[in-house]
């Protein structure tokens, strides 16, 4: 049997907004079919590490690598050439985002296959046949023709975890998929989620669902204040947490859920 | 081309005083065509909103044709045509002629039409946006139509239709400028007049343009003064 | 009535009507160019600071100074009466042409900027994150948006522009407007006449209106409810 390989690598990513020191040197490796759940505070920067892995937010320094491609980006800016490198990294890596993003003026089946046609350039029978079968993977093969803004919420999110599965991304990036989803929304993502873990898909999930986390993570990883606090697999983190905040976090969290 | 600034200014052969002059002119010419398009256009957005289906259908028709017409067409008409008609009924009474219309009548009384048209619009849009919710609130209080239009609808639709209002007046001034075809001594005309005079057309079309640029500016800035005040009461209201 | 008069009129206006067509798609045209490229020019600062003061200049003075700044003024210039643009430039067409070019522009600029702020910033970042390029996300996500979104704005816009050319006949060029004018001196039958000139007007901002609808309900069927 052969080891699996990385995915997906982070080193020394540091990010400030203006005197705000988000990140401050944050190291995290995920390797094929690993599913790391991020948890921690609001505002300890999940959103932002997870926006510096396709450069939408710019790191200040630090190494950033999908599968072969990596970029050390300094100053906050990308040159040209690292902005080209940049896309080839988006082009393997798959996003979800918290308000889903859909765009509007597409179907929903137009969603799916506009990367796979205008970025890959894909024959166009093929992108259709493969957004077909993701579709019926999230459940929504009849609303392949449906406008987003028909849909609900938790529909236009498996929308789109279809379209970031179209992309065949080595990685799939979810910034807290169902915080914006009424409460009796939330489990039908949590369900297409669940699946591609089972699928060994590679995962990195930020997210306030501590039951899920514990129950799809091989690992989980507690930022606090733009640091990794606390790392380990759901067992430990979550059973017998070494750091005393990770602790409080994690009480307070399930206080709240109980 | 050498610009003599001083034709500009308020010297003998200056023509600063008349350019004053006409520039007041202009603002006169659009503040009555203003109010008269206010008052016109208030009634024809009731009648779009409150009115029968003849009636509404009746103000529908007028904004359509006005909206859809060239102001300038509306004024030759008002004018050339107004003289026209005086001209006939003088006649039939047996008057002798050359009878003659007011250039700022014919002038004000069709931007003002015009502009009554494109007021209506913005009224209505500003009596749409208000939540149907607080219009029911005070239904269920049991206020009168007229009471729930002043206390109700009326502050709230007013707070909208001000940035509307400001476009409004800001095309009746830049209107105004077609009413030199009468030869009302406004703005336009007379920087024509001087241009003609003096064969320094660049210098007084600029002179011109700035005059417009003064007056449009400054408006531009009441209105803004106008917007925040209301919000900041409406704010202050609506907690 | 005379009807023989006002369909005799009609025909007579009508021979305008291919100018004052001409002149209000071309200078959409080029309005609408002008506007892009203004538009673009706000991504830097000095170009902001330009595109403002241009938008500035021309939304607040009247179309009838600009047409007369640009036949009148502008050959009170030397370089300009001896320089290589004379031929067009001393031509009423194209000085009618090109004040109402200019002018639209600045009214399309904001109208075009403001679509592009409805633009959802979340849709943009979703296609730069799927690694599409700069051009490709302007060409495929935030131009159709941001058109969609323009669209009634921009069709008072030609509306507005059909009914501008109509100022041009204060230069003698001889659209409907300045046929009319002509016809009006030589007959003094100002009412009938202006009358029949408004009509033209009128059916074709009818069109205009109609038209947008059309499209407005073809290109944006996600706010109609409509399925393809
Ligand atoms: N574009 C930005 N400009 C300035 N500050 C920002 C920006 N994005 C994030 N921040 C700041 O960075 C800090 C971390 O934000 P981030 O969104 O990463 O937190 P988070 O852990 O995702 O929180 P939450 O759980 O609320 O989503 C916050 O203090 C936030 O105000
Ligand atoms: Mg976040």
């Amino acid at each position: 049997m052969t080891l699996p390989s990385t995915a997906l690598s982070i080193a020394g990513l540091r990010k400030s907004f203006g005197s705000n020191e988000v990140l401050r040197g944050i190291d995290l490796v995920a390797k094929d079919g690993d599913v790391i759940s991020l948890i921690g505070a609001s505002g300890s920067g999940k959103s932002t590490l997870l926006r510096c892995i396709p450069m939408l937010e710019i790191p200040d320094a630090g190494t950033v690598s999908v599968g072969e491609d990596s970029l050390s980006p300094t100053g906050g800016r990308l040159s040209r050439a690292q902005l080209a490198v940049a896309r080839q990294m988006r082009g393997h890596l798959g996003f979800v985002f918290q308000n889903f993003n859909l765009w509007p003026h597409r179907t929903v089946l137009q969603n799916v296959i506009e990367a796979p046609l205008f970025v890959q350039n894909r024959p166009r029978a093929e992108a259709v046949d493969e957004a077909t079968a993701l579709l019926e993977k999230v459940g929504l093969s009849e609303k392949r023709d449906a406008w987003p803004a028909h849909l609900s919420g938790g529909q236009q999110q498996r929308v789109a975890i279809a379209r970031a599965l179209a992309q065949r991304p080595r990685a799939i990036l979810f910034d807290e998929p169902t915080s914006a989803l009424d409460p009796e929304l939330v489990g039908e993502v949590l369900k297409v989620i669940r699946a591609l873990a089972a699928e060994g898909r590679t995962m990195l999930i930020v997210t306030h669902e501590m039951g899920f986390a514990r129950e799809v993570s091989s690992q989980v990883v507690f930022l606090h204040q733009g640091l990794i606090e606390e790392a380990g697999t759901p067992g430990q983190v979550f059973g017998n947490p070494a750091s005393e905040r990770c602790r409080a976090f994690l009480s307070g969290h399930f206080d709240r859920n109980r | 081309m050498q610009a003599d600034l001083t034709l500009l200014g308020f010297g003998p052969d200056g023509w600063g005083l008349a350019l004053a002059r006409a520039g007041l002119m202009t603002l006169y010419v659009s503040v009555a065509a203003f109010l008269s398009g206010l008052a016109f256009g208030t009634l024809i957005a009731w009648a779009r909103v409150a009115g029968n289906w003849p009636l509404r259908k009746l103000a529908e028709a007028y904004a359509t044709v006005f909206r859809g017409v060239p102001d300038i067409l509306v004024i030759y008409l008002f004018y050339f045509g107004g003289r026209q008609v005086v001209t006939a009924i003088g006649t039939a009474l047996g008057l002798s002629g050359p009878f003659d219309i007011s250039g700022f009548l014919a002038g004000v009384l069709a931007i003002g039409l015009v502009s009554a048209a494109n007021q209506s619009e913005v009224l209505r849009g500003a009596y749409q946006a208000v939540p149907r919710g607080t219009i029911e609130a005070g239904r269920v209080v049991g206020m009168t139509r007229l009471v729930l239009f002043r206390r109700v609808i009326a502050p709230q639709a007013l707070v909208t239709a001000i940035p509307g209002m400001g476009n409004q007046w800001q095309s009746v001034i830049k209107e105004s400028a077609l009413v030199s075809v009468t030869g009302l001594v406004e703005t336009m005309r007379q920087v024509a007049v001087a241009a003609g005079t003096t064969q320094e057309h660049f210098l007084f079309y600029a002179a011109g343009a700035i005059i417009y640029l003064i007056i449009t500016t400054l408006s531009d800035h009441v209105f803004r003064l106008a917007e925040r005040r209301s919000l900041r009461g409406h704010e202050q209201g609506g907690i | 009535m005379d009807f023989a008069f006002l369909s005799g009129m009609l025909t007579q206006l009508l021979k305008g009507l291919p100018l004052t067509l001409n002149l209000g798609m071309l200078a959409l045209a080029g309005g609408f160019g002008l506007s892009l490229i203004l538009n673009l020019m706000r991504t830097t600062r000095v170009g902001n600071a330009l595109a403002s003061a241009y938008v500035f200049a021309f939304r607040g003075t009247p179309l009838l100074i600009q047409i007369f700044m640009i036949y009148y003024g502008l050959a009170s210039f030397g370089f300009i009466r001896h320089g290589f643009l004379w031929p067009f430039l001393r031509e009423p067409y194209w000085c009618g042409l090109l004040a109402l070019i200019l002018n639209d522009a600045a009214y399309t600029s904001e109208i075009l900027r403001g679509g592009l702020r409805a633009v959802p910033r979340g849709a943009v970042e979703a296609a730069r994150v799927s690694g599409m390029t700069r051009l490709t996300v302007m060409r495929r996500i935030t131009l159709p948006i941001a058109v969609r979104q323009a669209l009634p704005a921009y069709s008072n816009e030609v509306i507005s522009i059909l009914k501008s050319t109509a100022l041009v006949s204060t230069i003698t060029l001889m659209e409907v407007t300045g046929i009319a004018r002509a016809a009006v001196s030589e007959t003094w039958r100002a009412v009938e006449i202006f009358l029949c000139a408004a009509a033209i007007y009128l059916a074709l901002s009818l069109l205009v209106t109609q038209l947008s609808a059309w499209a407005e309900r073809r290109l944006s069927p996600w706010q109609f409810g409509e399925t393809p």
